[in-house]
């Protein structure tokens, strides 16, 4: 079974970063294999809300974050990797890959 | 989505010959441009909001693009510019890269909710789509500008 990852990004204005390193984060989980889903906690607030089941059933947790993230009591007990928006702008594939290795 | 698209830009806030010097001339003067559109009220204090932002990480997010934004108690209505400049400018981006294609975003501080930030977010998103910043790359007209954004 491919692995699978729940993230949530959030940048400092909740304008765009949180929005694109979304993106990238979906498009290099499906590039590698990996089943994804991403909350945006942006300027619009809290889109796509991963269900507690989801985040249960998740190998891996990316926080794609450049402040804090809201309710992160959700994700207590579960392997994550914390990186900025810009990093995950700038190179979704390591994100993602740097959390595949901490669960592999 | 399309309908509302139509009404979020138009030919008004595109420029495909911006002629600036450095990153701040770029951002003041697509602020002029929105002042004159209707969209901010003072140029002046818009382009602070954005350059306060500049200041905390550069929104050069490679290939050649930046996404300078704010927002701002300036902003009367949440909407983009976009800008092809003549020559490439220096915007301390992620990849090194100088900067020719910039996506000025102005958000209103209530627009929370707000149709015109759905756009604004979608439009993020999509400039991690490769096939999208080709065809921007390549698009010579304001008219293709248009129908590549609005898509």
């Amino acid at each position: 079974m491919s692995k699978k990852i729940v993230a949530v990004t959030a940048c400092i204005a909740g304008i765009a970063h949180t929005y694109m390193a979304a993106q990238n984060l979906k498009k290099y989980a499906k590039k590698e294999g990996y089943d994804i889903k991403v909350e945006t906690q942006g300027a619009m607030g809290m889109e796509n809300r991963l269900a507690q089941d989801e985040i249960d059933a998740a190998d891996v947790v990316i926080f794609a974050v450049d402040t804090v993230v809201a309710e992160p009591d959700r994700f207590e007990g579960k392997p994550v990797l914390k990186v900025g928006t810009s990093e995950v702008v700038k190179d979704g594939k390591a994100a993602i890959d740097q959390a595949i290795a901490l669960v592999n | 989505m399309s309908e509302k698209l139509s009404g979020f830009i138009s030919a008004n806030n595109v420029v495909l010959d911006l002629d600036a010097k450095d990153r701040e001339d770029a951002i003041r003067q697509l602020a002029e441009i929105l002042q004159k559109n209707g969209n901010v009220s003072n140029a002046a204090a818009f382009c602070q909001d954005v350059l306060e932002r500049e200041a905390m990480t550069t929104t050069g997010i490679g290939n050649n693009i930046a996404i300078p934004h704010g927002k701002s108690a300036a902003v009367t209505e949440t909407t983009m510019m976009f800008a092809k400049t003549t020559t490439p400018l220096e915007w301390q981006s992620l990849d090194g890269s100088k900067v020719n294609i910039i996506f000025l975003m102005a958000v209103a501080p209530q627009a929370k909710g707000n149709a015109h930030l759905k756009m604004l977010a979608n439009l993020s998103g999509r400039l991690m789509d490769d096939d999208f910043v080709a065809a921007i790359k390549q698009a010579q007209t304001v008219e293709a500008v248009l129908k590549i954004i609005k898509k």
